[in-house]
């Protein structure tokens, strides 16, 4: 049964509260759609890199094999956007004083299950900036493990989810700080309605050695209708003094003082609760750089909330 | 360059380190089978439904498979435990009575003059039994009910059967299911409706024979709008063999009640602290607790409050001191079953010479708490390289209407803060003191005083600025 389970949380906890480890969505377990996978994304339907605007940092991307590197000193941009692919996998290096911003954006058709890994490794004041977005699929699964291995290398990751109707949402994200001096940002935040049910789990892992290290994580969730679940699991570990970590997590409704504001200005209770989440997703969202892409995940998300509270 | 560090005295233990030739006047078998239960039974002169209960629980403890998270426990070889340990003496009411060297155990402890100042009853356990307990007569007559468990189960046996181990059953994990066999000793606390106690009650479990376990069992029922503060103390002396502690409180807030329930846990560093403890709280009552672990060499602790009427609500302060040789994995779960009910975790961590220390917790929310509240705020502090401190909170919201924060931060002493206090005049020493207790000030001004006294005695803040 091991093969089955996609990600783990890096310490276990009590089995009651069901946040040990995720598995890989049943219909992902058979055989077909495992060979669906890198082919797929190589026909290149939909899995697009665009490249940097710079040009001194202009890189092809190979999507087939998903393996991104940064050789030392470049910046490279990739995005990809998934969109019928249901097994992903992207393996990345970023090589010293490197930058790598990878933006990943989940449109998988409402029907169809998803299990999406990234692995990131930065050298010496490498860069790793990682943007997601999980707004489709019934039942998404996704893994995130970031090492800062160099001295001085910086994570900065950034992610949105939406749940609605029955979807699952799980995710396990870890940023590793090896190196002396890494910096680490997590900043995630979701919104939740109908019978949705999503859990998050973010690990600032702090090495023994990565001294004069720092990191950061916050998970916000928007709590939308009665049935939802939400369960947030924010680790920190630490085996080294010298560092300043802190994670914070905040779950509930909307601000009622920000909705009665919006609605004393006319607008009605949907129209104030969509403005609010998409004020709050725009951070994220900003980080996509082709605009027609990111008006089209904003699109997709705002007629949702609107469906499932009509 | 070297980077100065604040050096934190370990906690003194000289103190809890006397230990008394074990003159214990029965003690079972090492390890567990049935003989040996039915052998504790037949000492405790326990009823015939006690006998079936702990039947029923050693079968369950060997259906039960040890826990797969938190420390490593594999080196508690049950077989070596010695389950049941009755010192010489008879229970007594006066401290006369009670055995030379006990008492003196209790008097280096500071339990009789505490009594005499400061609590309205005590009760004092030695290894398995209860060999003091005494309460004051003013709040006999208003019916509260302070007792050694086994009298409890002779006096009050139809409150007893009603309780016991109803809120925490055997099944629960594989050392309640131990517990529920071989428990013995621990207080009765009940307190009628409307009383409050505004003195409080000690318990003082010390646990002196080496390789034995101690597995006292704490009830309390605050019946409707009373009020009760409760301290629990824990210590023992220093041995090479692993001693175990499994004790198992149970705590019945009614309506409107208030229960303090306050603990300084100083075991030895050979003892393995697998305790349970559980509070149910109805309509707008509520538990409070304030947990200072600073002993042992593993521990495991997690109380939980289960928020079960409407309004009701939870307070939970703690701090955990690990050093050389601990594992000290504490923290709180709430569950939140009714409107309104809300919550309050608050807790400071600190780790050294190598000690780990975790902060666990789980905070559910069910579909019927609407309403409900629960800030977390967590911090841990590590004075060197060596040690580790981990945060593991799991939050489970099965509804919208609620306010749920959580927050954690891990660190050592800054700079900055040693910088801003040397600049304003004040001795870098000094400066550094400053900011440890202050550290742990948010839990020292929840104990009663005596017990912030003591709580200071145990930290030892001797503060030397040198080496990392």
């Amino acid at each position: 049964m091991a093969q089955e389970i996609f990600s783990a949380l890096p310490m276990r906890t009590w089995r009651w509260l069901g946040v040990n480890e995720a598995l890989l969505p049943k219909e992902l377990r058979q055989p077909e759609a495992l060979a669906e996978g890198p082919e797929q994304a190589s026909g290149g339907s939909r899995g697009e890199i665009t490249k940097a605007e710079d040009a001194a940092c202009t890189k092809k991307l190979n999507t087939a094999c998903r393996t991104i590197h940064v050789p030392a000193g470049e910046t490279m941009e990739a995005v990809v956007v998934y969109r019928k692919e249901q097994l992903t996998e992207i393996q990345a290096d970023v090589a010293e004083g490197g930058t790598l911003n990878l933006v990943c954006v989940q449109m998988v058709p409402a029907d169809s299950a998803y299990a999406g890994s990234v692995t990131v490794t930065a050298g010496r004041n490498a860069k790793i900036c990682y943007t997601a977005v999980e707004a489709g699929s019934s039942h998404t699964v996704t893994k995130l493990q970031i090492d800062l291995a160099g001295e001085g290398s910086i994570a900065d990751v950034s992610a949105v989810y939406f749940g609605d109707k029955e979807r699952r949402i799980d995710m396990n994200y870890v940023i590793s700080q090896i190196g002396k001096h890494t910096d680490a940002n997590m900043q995630v935040r979701g919104a939740l309605q109908d019978a949705s049910d999503k859990i998050f789990r973010g690990t600032l892992d702090f090495r023994r050695g990565s001294k004069g290290s720092t990191g950061r994580e916050r998970e916000e969730v928007i709590l939308l209708d009665e049935g939802v679940r939400n369960r947030s699991v924010p680790l920190m570990m630490s085996g080294e003094d010298e560092v300043t970590g802190h994670h914070a997590v905040s779950a509930g409704r909307m601000n009622p003082d920000r909705l009665f504001y919006l609605m004393s200005r006319g607008m009605d209770e949907k129209e104030a609760q969509k403005l609010l989440v998409q004020a709050m997703f725009s951070p994220v969202l900003d980080r996509i750089p082709d605009a027609g892409l990111r008006e089209e995940v904003a699109g997709s998300i705002e007629e949702r909330i609107t469906d499932g509270r009509s | 360059m070297e980077q100065k560090k604040t050096f934190v005295e370990d906690i003194e233990r000289t103190l809890y380190d006397i230990r008394n030739e074990d003159h214990s006047v029965y003690k079972t078998e090492r390890g567990l089978t049935e003989d040996i239960i039915r052998d504790i039974s037949r000492q405790k002169q326990d009823p015939g439904w006690m006998l079936d209960f702990r039947l029923k629980s050693l079968e369950q403890y060997h259906q039960i498979p040890l826990p797969v998270w938190g420390p490593d426990i594999s080196e508690l070889n049950m077989d070596e435990i010695v389950t049941y340990v009755r010192p010489g003496g008879k229970m007594a009411e006066n401290w006369q009575e009670v055995p030379e060297e006990i008492k003196d155990t209790f008097d280096r402890l500071g339990i009789p003059k505490a009594e005499q100042t400061s609590l309205a009853g005590v009760g004092a356990q030695y290894d398995s039994e209860v060999v003091y307990h005494r309460v004051q007569k003013e709040l006999s007559d208003r019916g509260v009910i302070y007792t050694d468990f086994e009298t409890a189960v002779r006096e009050y046996e139809d409150i007893v059967k009603e309780y016991f181990m109803k809120l925490v059953p055997p099944k629960d994990h594989k050392f309640t299911a131990l517990h529920g066999a071989v428990w013995s000793g621990g207080s009765f606390v009940y307190v009628p409706e409307g009383v409050h106690v505004e003195i409080p009650l000690q318990s003082y479990f010390r646990l002196n024979a080496a390789g034995a376990g101690q597995f006292e069992h704490t009830l309390i029922i605050c019946e409707k709008n009373s009020s009760l503060h409760f301290i629990e103390g824990c210590s023992a002396p220093r041995y090479n063999v692993t001693n175990l502690h499994a004790g198992c409180v149970e705590l019945y807030v009614k309506e409107g009640a208030r229960l303090r329930y306050s603990t300084i846990e100083n075991w030895s560093r050979n003892m393995m602290n697998l305790n349970t403890k559980r509070a149910l709280v109805e309509k707008d009552g509520l538990i409070e607790w304030v947990s200072g672990s600073f002993g042992s060499h593993i521990s495991c602790l997690y109380p939980a409050s289960i928020l079960h009427g409407e309004n009701a609500r939870c307070e939970f302060t703690g701090v955990t001191f690990a050093s050389k040789g601990q594992n000290l994995d504490t923290g709180a779960t709430v569950v939140m079953m009714a409107p309104h009910t809300s919550a309050n975790i608050n807790t400071r961590t600190i780790s050294k010479s190598g000690g780990a220390a975790t902060y666990r917790s789980a905070v559910k929310v069910t579909k019927a708490a609407r309403g409900a509240k629960c800030m977390v705020n967590c911090e841990s502090l590590m004075l060197d390289e060596e040690s580790r401190s981990d945060t593991l909170p799991v939050m489970d919201i099965e509804t919208d209407d609620v306010e749920i924060g959580h927050e954690a931060k891990v660190g050592r002493i800054s700079d900055e803060a040693i910088f801003y206090l040397t600049s304003r005049g004040i001795d870098e020493e000094e400066a550094q003191a400053m900011i440890v207790r202050g550290f742990v000030e948010p839990i020292a001004k929840s104990l009663p005083l005596e017990y912030a006294v003591e709580m200071n005695n145990l930290i030892n803040l001797e503060l030397v600025g040198s080496m990392g």
